[in-house]
């Protein structure tokens, strides 16, 4: 069974290589803060130009959404 | 759109849990009237806490503001009163300062900010800008500010409580928009922190802050806490553990795997060569688990072997070793595959195990700090007459009168008297310092004569309040010999296990060498400390907790263990058993003039002594001009000089003490037969009269005292005449001991006395009035002040009762005396376990890594245990009681991330 | 600090919206025509190319790669751009990722149902194209890695880290798999054979599941849902520890695909364990993303967007609880080779993956156009639909699964088979393959609701294809309290990690190919060899090289499991020895037609020349369909040296020269004693060098070496010696 060797070590490559990522994160403060970050996504950036919503209404881009009605 | 309303009402809701007083005072729309308006309310996220809550919906639907009536700002959402409101291109706003802080992000094009939340903004008002933050660039500051600097750009990180909502997150984190050399703004929601970078060529610290401010973000500077070593909380140990947490499950994973055939029996199509490399890659993997993951353990070790202690880590260092080395020889020899799977998965285990273990630590300390506040309230001067408010809403600026013993309850600046103050618990120098007006005075000072004013210049830290209480000035002199249970323990257990292990070793050598080894390192893992060394802090802090919520302060968890020791209980009287409010005082003697009345009233109000502060109530307020000279001796009476008058009360030998009195039949009267305690009042050395202040018990003390006669030896000191020495024999019971005409030396030497008759049997607890039995507080083995509603700090007591608590005195013991048995039981349980297991391991039946994984089945049981028991317990104990302080849920709010700031800011009470 | 000003690319985003569109109508079509076979056997018109057994790999990779794959790339390159704020590392590659991967759809279309196959599933398109996937994927990868480098935002959300995993593990499976050695232009042979072969392809089969349809697609639930729900994700941290639990075990679930066959015992309980292990990691995604809706009823009740979230996740909890479930051996033995397979990988196609898809769609075409949705009221019709389809998918293929199931195992009280004739079993199932289609259609109808209503708000709104934004540059620093002088020093270092990163990738894949090829002329095979084994005939090679072609593979198993239901109705069950000369290993994994590993000598070869021209003939009421091509078309014996030299090349024992001379003589001679059988079965016209007559030779050999052992061996004389031969050397 030499696929066996092959599988052992490709996946331990794979792990090691993942184990890395692990730490590099961990080392720079990826995972300091695990509650700011959840929030980012949903910020859209403020397109240019357009003196985004003056009156409090976000520009077309933004306020596209499904109709609720 | 009735999605969107609702939950833009919760968002609001959360404005008002969450923003710090002030703020709170400006959004004024109440939680409940905002939840009415939404059928589905959100319910909070998992880490965030609920404050994280979006309604773009709501703003984008409806002109925001408009709709819902009363009309609200458009900012901040604040009531607009139909007259003050501002207005502008159709939308409401509270103030000038709200239309700014709009005008300013639409035009830089952030007008998305009133998109994610409803009135998301903070109340700016006029005063905003006003407070200078020029000492920001004073280079001195800048340096402890700072976190980086170069010629090129700085970063600083700054607290900014105001930090609510997600409207906030974006709004910091777009900065940049807002002001030219601004760079990256990164919010920390959890700790309400904002790191900014920014080319100090171009924008100044202090131009940041103002436009913080003025966005209703004011920054809170902790110059002093930076120099306390900070009470941020510091996460590098998270980041250590979580490290060595992943590489220890990375080795286990892939280590199990490969041992996971043998155990599944390697067949023909497998031949010996997979044995062999599989036993080699385990080694290997094992390495890094066994140096890194297990680090703290041999650092642990070594420190035993240097200091020639005996800790619980010494066995597991043993333990892993002795698995790795026996691992290394099967494999070289080729005898087998080794241990490593369990030598990883029991590493991992323990990582975890002791991950769980931090965690609730720092929960335990984290929870001490905002639920061991005690309701500390002090003088604020108003325009006409004094009022008492909890310091947590005290805000700088605030006017206040420190009496005489009385503590500086945040940095502040002296207006007016001298100040003479003993620093002893911040600094340990227990030498007073005088201090003139306008001098500045450090939180935690504690002012020595008579009455002084002072104007608060930094807001209040109470946790910082609540870690003086802890501090090295205080401790009992019997502290030292006094053990906690969990040291006598752990030290013993760590014997045994470890003599355990050994002769199970040898005995197995002489019968079968692999065994022994098994058996071995087996015994020395099975042996679970982390039970042992989570129970009593888990009881002992879940009670804490209880006690906290109902009117009862504990300096720390430990004196649990001491109230369960107690059987001796002295009682100071007056103030203590005898209320200073509901009881009535009568004046005897020539009527007093209006002048005359309110300069006594004015003198009384410089002292907190009970007695004082009843006239204080008694008599009619009427200004009277400064006090000078005033002194006061405890047990003594008061003096002091007002209107050109020399006033002079207490006792009759004090008032002797100024001097021969004139006075006529009257005073000779008071002098021989006295039927209630008096404060006598001299004026100019003339007798005046006497007040005569029946002592009445406080509600429920005759309730109280009948419980406790029976199973304690009671004892009475009262600094009075043993006029109502009946009436209180009575009340103690016959065996009990009252003593009158008690100097707070002489209490103190009382009790000095009972602690050393009989061989020091005798635990006592002494009940008293915090500040004129401070000695006494502290000789006793527990302390116990009973604060008035304008309680006064008390340093001296391990205790502190809320007095209309008292009453629940005998609970509160009982309560204890069932924690500690708690405790006990907790280590029967992980004893009980320990003995199961490590017999069995001893027997060379059970694999290391069925330990490994028993071990935290353990620590968990008896954690679940120790928690579970001690809340039914409070629950029983406390049932009738309602709680002390409303709307403190006990268990801690959210995760340590999120909550120690708003915390610290006291904002959850 | 001075703002940069950047664009986000929304072409691109477009693009791969408009091809997952389109290649999904594609696919599901396909997948509805072969289901539609399955009870109305003419339906491939008679068309060789039309059949079954080639239009079901076109169906898998249609699904998989062009839709699923195309679905993965919207998302990733419109979330990506914007996690990281900035725009995509380069347009030339993400142009390149999309023409090349479109390019290599396009050729599977076209070569699979020529039946240019590798009959590898999931991994059918031969060695060419393989190449093409694997230069798009780096592509792919480097555009990935190169965004993640200049992004402006310094955290990587924890979608960016799904969709690294998804491309690193991706491109490390499809090299380790693809090997193989080319014999011409479209024919290649697996460097592994039989167990080692099925193995590998397992392992990679399982982890094409989940690193193709799980882990992007979870990433992608982990910005669209926040999004659509307008909330954060429930709990931010239980998605970073699911995640790092996924990667690290998931790689090791895949033998339980091969439970019960010829592979080492402990191997699959191995799979079998780790299969069960996945269900933690699997379902904290699952129950995260429901949570981050609690709370979010209402708008879910308008919003069809989040109902078509909503199920995906449900899906997607019931598949990965079902398929630990289906990894236990108990379990397994039942359903395997069964039509619950089906169900469950359909539950996941369509409910996970699709509904996803479709959820995205929705909620980016009017995003991409700056519009609303055209209608809210269709796409709530499609919803309903396709949840109707699903349902009218799912439930008879479970049904049909458990019946077959069953059936096959069922004894009588005197202990014979209740059904020996398996043709019987097969036609209890034809109404529930009825309700499948029905169920397929509706969900197609869905599809075609969601496409029109797609175009008209595309028509309603004006496309934006290039988004202004500004950020300020990422200051790279730690905030951590602990140290910021440190973190600030450390600045450079972190800079340079991700570099690092991607060397570290690259580095890894290549151990992952290299390390896979070495070792295999290393370390001496301990695959315990029968001597009777022998290799095939030069005729049978090239009657299995047909097989392939024709796809048997898909409704024919090559693996009698050690039951006795089973050795009653096969025969001998199958040996690990036995398949040490199969390049590629043909095991199968569905049964829609019995088992024929130990078809050989069953039948007499007249049988399987009439069942081949019309199944009907000699099994009344047969699915199958008519292969009466084989029967004219002449057998090319020309490609026949190269195949022989390839399979040398990977250790089949022919000797040396074989291939030109010996082989065609050899070939021709077993060819006219087939041709002989026939006649005695009365089949005169039988042309002996007609596909048909390699295809009968093949099927004649099947499972009858170790019969061999014990009878004195039938296979011509010079192979028996060239083998001895090849064993020496």
């Amino acid at each position: 069974m030499s696929v066996l060797v092959l599988l052992i070590v490709a996946s331990l490559a794979m792990a090691g290589f993942f184990l890395a990522a692990f730490i590099w994160a961990v080392r720079t403060g990826q995972y300091e803060d695990t509650c700011t970050p959840s929030m980012r996504p949903l910020f859209e950036e403020p397109v240019l130009g357009t003196g985004a919503g003056v009156d409090g209404q976000p520009e077309l881009e933004h306020s596209s959404r499904p109709k609720n009605k | 759109m009735e999605s969107a309303a609702c939950s833009s009402g919760f968002a609001l809701a959360n404005n008002v849990q969450l923003m710090p007083n002030r703020a709170k005072r400006a959004v004024g729309r109440p939680p409940t009237l905002t939840r009415v308006n939404g059928t589905s309310v959100s319910p909070p996220s998992a880490e965030c806490g609920e404050e994280v809550e979006l309604a773009v919906a709501a703003a984008r639907g409806e002109p925001v503001g408009g709709s819902r009536t009363p009309r609200r700002c458009h900012h901040c959402g604040a009531r607009c009163g139909r007259a003050a409101a501002v207005s502008e291109a159709g939308l409401d706003f509270c103030c000038v300062g709200c239309r700014a802080v709009f005008a300013l992000l639409t035009e830089n094009g952030l007008g998305q900010f009133y998109a994610l939340a409803p009135n998301p903004g903070m109340r700016v008002g006029q005063s905003a800008a006003t407070s200078s933050w020029g000492f920001l660039d004073d280079p001195s500051v800048q340096r402890r500010l700072l976190d980086f600097s170069d010629e090129r750009q700085a970063r600083v990180t700054l607290d900014v409580p105001a930090i609510h909502c997600v409207a906030c997150v974006w709004l910091l984190e777009n900065l940049y928009r807002l002001g030219p050399g601004i760079g990256e703004s990164r919010v920390h929601f959890g700790r309400r922190e904002v790191s900014i970078a920014f080319e100090p060529a171009r924008v100044k610290l202090s131009e940041i802050a103002v436009l913080l401010d003025s966005l209703g973000y004011r920054p809170e500077l902790r110059l002093s806490e930076l120099d306390r070593a900070g009470n941020r909380p510091v996460p590098g140990w998270r980041q250590r553990h979580w490290l060595q947490a992943g590489v220890a499950g990375f080795g286990f994973g892939n280590v199990m795997l490969l041992s996971l055939p043998a155990y599944l029996g390697l067949d023909s199509l497998s031949g010996p060569w997979f044995k062999v490399l599989a036993g080699w890659l385990s080694l290997v993997l094992a390495l890094p688990v066994l140096l890194f993951s297990a680090a703290d353990y041999w650092r642990a070790a070594w420190l035993c072997v240097r200091q020639r202690l005996v800790t619980l880590d010494l066995p597991i260092a043993i333990g892993l070793a002795a698995i790795y080395g026996q691992s290394v020889y099967e494999v070289a020899t080729g005898r087998g595959e080794g241990y490593c799977d369990s030598l990883t998965g029991l590493i991992f285990f323990l990582i975890c195990g002791r991950l769980f273990q931090r965690k609730t630590f720092d929960r335990l300390a984290f929870d001490r700090d905002y639920k061991g506040f005690f309701p500390l309230a002090v003088l604020r001067k108003t325009p006409t007459d004094e009022e008492s408010v909890a310091i947590s809403e005290l805000a700088v600026g605030d006017r206040l009168l420190i009496r005489h013993g009385e503590l500086v309850p945040a940095d502040a600046r002296l207006i007016g008297g001298d100040a003479l103050i003993d620093y002893s618990f911040v600094t340990g120098e227990s030498e007073p310092v005088p201090r003139r007006a306008g001098e500045h005075l450090y939180a935690g000072g504690r002012q020595v004569s008579g009455a002084i004013e002072v104007e608060t210049v930094r807001p209040v830290s109470e946790s910082y309040l609540t870690s003086l209480w802890n501090n090295e000035a205080f401790r009992k002199p019997r502290d030292d010999e006094r053990q906690t249970l969990t040291n006598r323990y752990s030290r013993r257990f760590t014997l045994i296990v470890m003599s355990i292990a050994l002769t199970a070793a040898v005995f197995w050598l002489a019968a079968d060498g692999r065994v022994a080894m098994k058996a071995f390192t087996s015994v020395l893992i099975v042996a679970c400390p982390c039970a042992l060394a989570l129970v009593a802090p888990l009881t002992l802090g879940t009670a804490q907790r209880w006690l906290a919520d109902h009117g009862v302060f504990l300096r720390n968890a430990q004196i649990i263990e001491r109230l369960s020791a107690v059987n001796t209980i002295v009682l100071d009287k007056t103030g203590t058993l005898t209320a200073p409010g509901p009881g009535g005082a009568a004046w005897s003697g020539a009527p007093l003039t209006e002048l005359e009345q309110s300069c006594l009233r004015s003198l009384a109000g410089y002292s907190s002594h009970p007695l004082a502060v009843r006239i204080t109530e008694m008599l009619r307020p009427f200004n009277a001009g400064p006090v000078g000279a005033f002194s006061e001796r405890a047990g003594g009476g008061l003096q002091g000089r007002i209107a050109g008058m020399e006033i002079r009360m207490g006792s009759m030998p004090w008032l002797r003490e100024g001097g021969t009195l004139r006075g006529g039949p009257e005073m000779e009267r008071a002098a021989s037969g006295e039927t209630a305690s008096c404060v006598h009042v001299a004026i100019d050395n003339e007798y005046r009269g006497r007040f005569v202040l029946q002592g009445a018990l406080r509600p429920e003390v005759d309730v109280l005292i009948g419980r406790l006669r029976g199973s304690y030896s009671l004892v009475l000191l009262s600094g009075d005449q043993p006029r109502e020495m009946e009436r209180f024999q009575a009340l103690l019971g016959s065996k009990a001991r009252l003593e009158f005409n008690q100097s707070p030396f002489d209490k103190l030497n009382v009790i000095r006395e009972l602690q050393t008759v009989g061989g020091g049997a005798r635990n006592v607890m002494m009940v008293g009035d915090g500040l004129n039995d401070a000695g006494a507080l502290r000789q006793a083995d527990v302390g116990v002040a009973v604060v008035e509603k304008v309680g006064s700090f008390s340093p001296a007591s391990d205790v502190i009762v809320d007095a209309a608590q008292l009453a629940r005195l005998a609970e509160v013991l009982s309560f204890s005396r069932r924690a500690a048995q708690v405790v006990k039981a907790g280590f029967m349980v992980s004893g009980l376990y320990n003995v199961v297991g490590i017999s069995i391991a001893a027997a060379g039946l059970l694999s290391p890594l069925v330990c490994a994984v028993l071990m935290p089945l353990s620590s968990a049981t008896v954690v679940l245990f120790a928690v579970g028991a001690t809340r039914r317990l409070a629950l029983r104990s406390f049932a009738l009681g309602k709680s002390h302080r409303s709307g403190r849920d006990w268990a801690p709010v959210g995760p340590m991330e999120c909550s120690p700031v708003l915390a610290e800011k006291g904002n959850l009470s | 600090m001075n703002l940069e000003t950047f664009r986000y690319d929304n072409r691109i985003v477009r693009a791969f919206a408009m091809a997952t569109v389109i290649w999904g109508l594609v696919g599901f079509s396909a997948g509805l025509l072969i289901a539609c076979q399955l009870f109305w056997p003419d339906l491939n018109f008679n068309l060789q190319f039309t059949t079954f057994g080639r239009l079901r790999p076109l169906h898998t990779n249609a699904v998989i790669f062009a839709f699923v794959g195309n679905g993965m790339f919207m998302g990733i390159y419109y979330s990506l751009q914007r996690l990281c704020k900035a725009r995509m590392f380069s347009d030339f590659l993400s142009w390149l990722n999309f023409w090349g991967w479109q390019a290599i759809i396009v050729s599977a279309a076209v070569t699979l149902p020529l039946g240019l196959t590798s009959s590898k599933e999931y991994a059918e398109l031969e060695w060419p194209i393989d190449i093409g996937i694997a230069v798009v994927w780096v592509a792919f990868t480097v555009n990935l890695v190169g965004t993640i480098l200049k992004r402006r935002e310094q955290h990587l959300y924890v979608a960016i880290w799904f969709y690294l995993a998804t491309a690193i593990t991706v491109a490390m499976l499809h090299i380790g798999n693809s090997l193989a050695v080319p014999a011409g232009w479209f024919k290649s042979y697996s460097i592994y054979a039989g167990v080692q072969d099925a193995l590998m392809q397992w392992w990679y089969g399982h982890n094409a599941v989940a690193f193709f349809l799980t882990t992007p697609y979870l990433g992608l639930m982990y910005y669209f849902l926040p999004k659509a729900a307008e909330r954060p994700v429930f709990s931010y941290r239980l998605s970073i520890i699911h995640f790092w639990g996924l990667i690290f075990i998931y790689i090791w679930a895949g033998p339980h695909h091969l439970l019960y066959t010829a592979l080492p015992d402990w191997a699959q309980s191995l799979g079998m364990v780790f299969s069960v292990m996945l269900v933690a990691p699997s379902w904290g995604g699952m129950l995260n993303g429901l949570l981050t809706l609690r709370g979010a009823w209402d708008k879910v009740r308008q919003d069809p967007m989040l109902k078509f979230m909503v199920v995906a996740l449900t899906a997607y909890g019931m598949a990965t609880l079902e398929g630990p479930m289906l990894a236990v051996k108990s379990v397994n033995s039942l359903s395997h080779y069964t039509d619950w397979t089906i169900a469950h990988v359909h539950t996941g196609a369509l409910g996970w993956n699709g509904f996803l898809t479709f959820s995205v769609l929705y909620w980016l075409i009017p995003r991409l156009y700056s519009t609303r949705l055209w209608s809210v009221k269709l796409a709530h019709w499609h919803f309903w639909v396709a949840l109707l389809g699903m349902v009218f998918y799912v439930v008879p293929m479970y049904w049909s699964g458990i019946t077959q199931g069953l059936m096959w195992k069922q004894f009588t009280h005197e202990g014979f088979m209740q059904y020996p004739n398996f043709l019987e079993t097969v036609l209890q199932l034809i109404p529930m393959y009825r309700l499948r289609a029905l169920g397929g259609s509706l969900y197609i109808v869905g599809a075609c609701l969601m496409a029109y209503n797609l175009w008209k708000t595309a028509r309603s709104g004006k496309f934006v294809p290039e988004q202004e934004v500004q950020a300020a540059p990422r200051v790279a620093h730690v905030p951590t309290p602990t140290g910021p002088s440190r973190a600030w020093h450390g600045h450079r270092w972190l800079e340079a990690k991700p570099v690092l990163f991607t060397a570290l990738a690259f580095v890894a894949i290549l151990i992952g190919g290299l390390v896979e090829v070495i070792p295999m002329y290393l370390i001496k095979d301990n695959v315990p060899t029968i001597t009777s084994v022998k290799p095939y005939t030069p005729l049978e090679v090239l009657g299995r090289d047909l097989y392939i072609r024709e796809g048997c593979v898909g409704c024919h198993s090559q693996m009698v499991r050690p039951f006795r239901s089973e050795t009653e109705r096969y025969g001998e069950y199958s040996k690990a020895g036995e398949f040490i000369y199969d390049h590629p290993f043909l095991w199968g994994s569905k049964r829609t037609g019995p088992d024929l590993h130990r078809i050989g000598g069953k039948y007499p070869d007249a049988w399987h020349y009439n069942h081949m021209d019309d199944p009907r003939l000699t099994s009344p009421g047969s699915i199958m369909p008519r292969y009466s091509w084989l029967l004219t078309q002449k057998l090319d014996t020309n490609a026949l040296p190269a195949r022989l030299a390839a399979l040398r090349k990977i250790g089949v024992p022919y000797p040396p020269g074989f291939e030109n001379g010996t082989a065609q003589k050899e070939l021709q001679a077993q060819a006219a004693k087939i041709v002989a059988n026939l006649k005695l079965g009365s089949v005169t016209n039988a042309p002996s060098d007609g596909e048909i007559i390699a295809l009968i030779a093949y099927l004649q050999r099947l499972g009858t070496d170790i019969k061999a052992a014990a009878a004195p061996t039938p296979g011509p004389k010079t192979v028996s010696v060239s083998a001895a031969a090849g064993t020496r050397n």
